[in-house]
């Protein structure tokens, strides 16, 4: 084919070209896939809060710090349109894991809800092992993350919460058998440790403030519950209903979840925005550099081919698909670095990884990288088409 | 009907205020399965006139007819199309894409004119035969000697089965003995095919060959002769001035 000899033929100045493009492409295809991954996590939640209705203590009211009593659980199961309500439990699994800012979950400790694979549209799961029961004592079920980052196997002794390397004197945890492991879901309950209700709230009462510490019953207490609806009943006024009849809790509307996690998820499409932009100037510049060059390097070729019969939109195309042709080279190889950067840094990254290279990536990495080359190639190419034959074929 | 008549042709070309007047009023007529030479002083004006007769320009005053079709009523789509199916172009220099092998610049007119691909290769392999380039069809042009390329501008001219050529001194890069078997290989092919040549030479004994040879003086057409046979003119018919 003409035009890959053309490329051919200049190859060193057409490999700059399309390492411009490349660079662009990598760049995208990483971002791309990091953002990927948070979409997926962060997609997940929206599944999940949107499903349920979460609700907490209500500042200030009964026993406070953030605790609310088992009781209430009753009063919320009276409120209508209410499916089931379950007890929630949850904290920090690896508390000295330190990043104040973190760019994955926090891996947690929360107490295995019977409810969950009942109600809730995302379900879980085991690819090994069997569920924690409610009479379980000293059994954990880890999230496939979780299991990854500390190496456990099934049957193996994991501390929970992990001991931090500056330990309060009055730090305790308590040693779990592993005795199942989940799939993945890549969102959040990769990263928890599921445990029964008895001993998430045994943990949770060892991290009691010390004002509440002999004052309440730990088994008494639990972190927040998970509302279910009745089928067709709009969460959002149960939300509403909630927080009007039982006064000691909070209910919070999933829309309002939903569209915090919406604004999260705007940041990570600014990302990957952001890099197709520079992509497009490195590698667009590049091509648009390479094409004029190629344009005024063989205007009397486009004089000849004008003279014997080619029509503008003819050449016009040729030198079009040679910008394309460049754009799709660039970004075959682009993403393909990418690609291995990503499956490397997952590989390397105990819990799993960062990125996450779905198809709809991929056509957009390779697809861009093609019109990039194209809307990069057109203007050179507008002006070589529009040539005129006899001045063009007169040209030194 | 004359395969092309030229009526008061005039190009001028406007250069910083300067006018210069490359043609001034030329007036011709070529037959069907004529065999013209065009000669005249550099500057004469034979290239300009050629690049209006080859619808590659449009003249400034006057008109191009081919087959008595006036070629100015025609859109620029129409010149195109009628430049493609009609007329071969052999130019001096620059003739060959340098990244297409021999028998794919023969075939190039065929990708725009949307022509049968298959049928145009045999034919293109039959023309580069009757150039003696049978072996070569595969070579780069970097890979030829100039007379070869030429011949294969020549094939490449006929691609498209023309009823004209037109050639832009085709000779002038090439000793003379290769311009010799140059122009005795377009007489061939114009005594097999009728097709009519009109081709600019600076060698007078070249131009002796052709069946008729038109002079030019700035722009003006000076001399028409015919001859009966090679190098004896029959009839010596002086149009435009002197
Ligand atoms: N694009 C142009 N702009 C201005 N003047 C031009 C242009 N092209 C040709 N001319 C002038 O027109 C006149 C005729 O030029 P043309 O190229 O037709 O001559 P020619 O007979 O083909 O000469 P040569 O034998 O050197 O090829 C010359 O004086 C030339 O300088
Ligand atoms: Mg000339």
């Amino acid at each position: 084919m003409e035009i890959a000899r053309n490329l051919w033929r200049r190859k060193l100045r057409t490999t700059l070209t399309v390492t411009g493009i490349v660079m662009g492409i990598f760049a995208l295809t990483t971002m791309g896939a990091m953002a990927e991954h948070f979409n997926v996590l962060l997609n997940g939640g929206i599944t999940y809060v949107g499903s349920t209705v979460q609700v907490g203590d209500a500042q200030g009211a009964s026993i406070g710090n953030g605790y609310m009593a088992l009781s209430t659980l009753a009063q919320l199961e009276k409120v209508k349109g209410v499916a089931a309500v379950s007890p929630m439990v949850s904290l920090l699994a690896d508390p000295g894991s330190g990043a104040v800012v973190s760019v994955t979950l926090p891996d947690y400790v929360g107490n295995i809800d019977p409810n969950w694979n009942r109600y809730d549209p995302l379900k879980l799961s085991l690819s090994t092992g069997r569920w924690v029961t409610n009479s379980s004592r000293g059994e954990v079920d880890l999230g496939s993350s979780i299991a990854a980052q500390f190496h456990m196997q099934m049957g193996d002794t994991i501390a929970l919460p992990v001991r931090p390397s500056g330990a309060q004197p009055g730090f305790v945890n308590q040693r779990f058998t592993v005795v199942g492991i989940l799939n993945p879901t890549l969102t959040a309950p990769d990263s928890a440790a599921f445990v029964s209700l008895d001993d998430a709230q045994t943990l949770q009462g060892d991290e009691l403030p010390t004002v509440l510490q002999g004052h309440v019953d730990p088994y008494q207490l639990i972190t927040g519950a998970v509302v279910y609806g009745k089928p067709g009943v709009n969460l959002d006024s149960l939300a509403d209903r909630i927080n009007a009849e039982v006064s000691t809790v909070k209910a919070t509307k999933p829309s309002t979840l939903i569209s915090d996690i919406k604004s999260g998820e705007a940041v990570f499409t600014v990302i990957t925005t952001a890099t197709a932009l520079l992509a497009l100037v490195i590698g667009g510049l590049s091509v648009v550099n390479t094409m004029i060059m190629s344009v005024s390097e063989r205007i009397r070729e486009i004089g000849l081919k004008k003279a014997i019969g080619a029509r503008t939109r003819h050449i016009l195309g040729e030198f079009v698909a040679e910008a394309g042709l460049m754009g799709l080279i660039g970004g075959v190889i682009g993403y393909a670095l990418g690609f291995a950067m990503t499956a490397l840094l997952n590989a390397s990254d105990s819990s799993g990884g960062l990125f996450l290279v779905t198809p709809r990536l991929t056509a957009l990495a390779i697809g861009f990288a093609v019109a990039l080359g194209a809307v990069a190639g057109l203007l050179p190419a507008i002006r070589a088409a529009r040539m005129d034959p006899v001045r063009a074929l007169r040209a030194q | 009907m004359p395969a092309m008549r030229l009526e008061g042709l005039t190009k001028h070309y406007e250069r910083a205020s300067q006018v210069v007047r490359a043609l001034d009023g030329v007036t011709l007529e070529i037959e069907q399965g004529e065999f013209v030479a065009v000669v005249g002083r550099s500057g004469s004006g034979k290239t300009t006139m050629l690049d209006c007769a080859g619808l590659l320009m449009s003249p400034t005053a006057g008109r191009v007819l081919l087959d008595g079709v006036d070629t100015g009523q025609l859109s620029g789509r129409e010149r195109a199309e009628l430049r493609s199916r009609r007329i071969g172009f052999i130019f001096q220099e620059f003739n060959l894409l340098p990244t297409l092998s021999a028998i794919e610049n023969v075939l190039l007119p065929l990708r725009y004119s949307g022509a049968d691909r298959r049928a145009g290769r045999r034919r293109a392999e039959q023309l580069l035969d009757e150039m003696g380039l049978s072996g070569r069809a595969s070579h780069r042009p970097s890979e030829l000697s100039g007379g070869q390329q030429q011949r294969v501008a020549i094939a490449r001219s006929l691609i498209g089965e023309p009823t004209l050529v037109l050639g832009d001194e085709p000779m002038g890069e090439v000793d003379t003995e290769t311009a010799e078997m140059l122009l005795t290989l377009m007489r061939r092919i114009h005594r097999e095919s009728r097709v009519t040549f009109l081709i600019v030479t600076h060698d007078l004994d070249l131009a002796a060959k052709a069946d008729r040879i038109i002079h030019l003086r700035d722009g003006h057409l000076v001399g028409d002769e015919r001859m009966e046979c090679f190098g004896s003119p029959v009839a010596a018919t002086a149009a435009g001035s002197r």
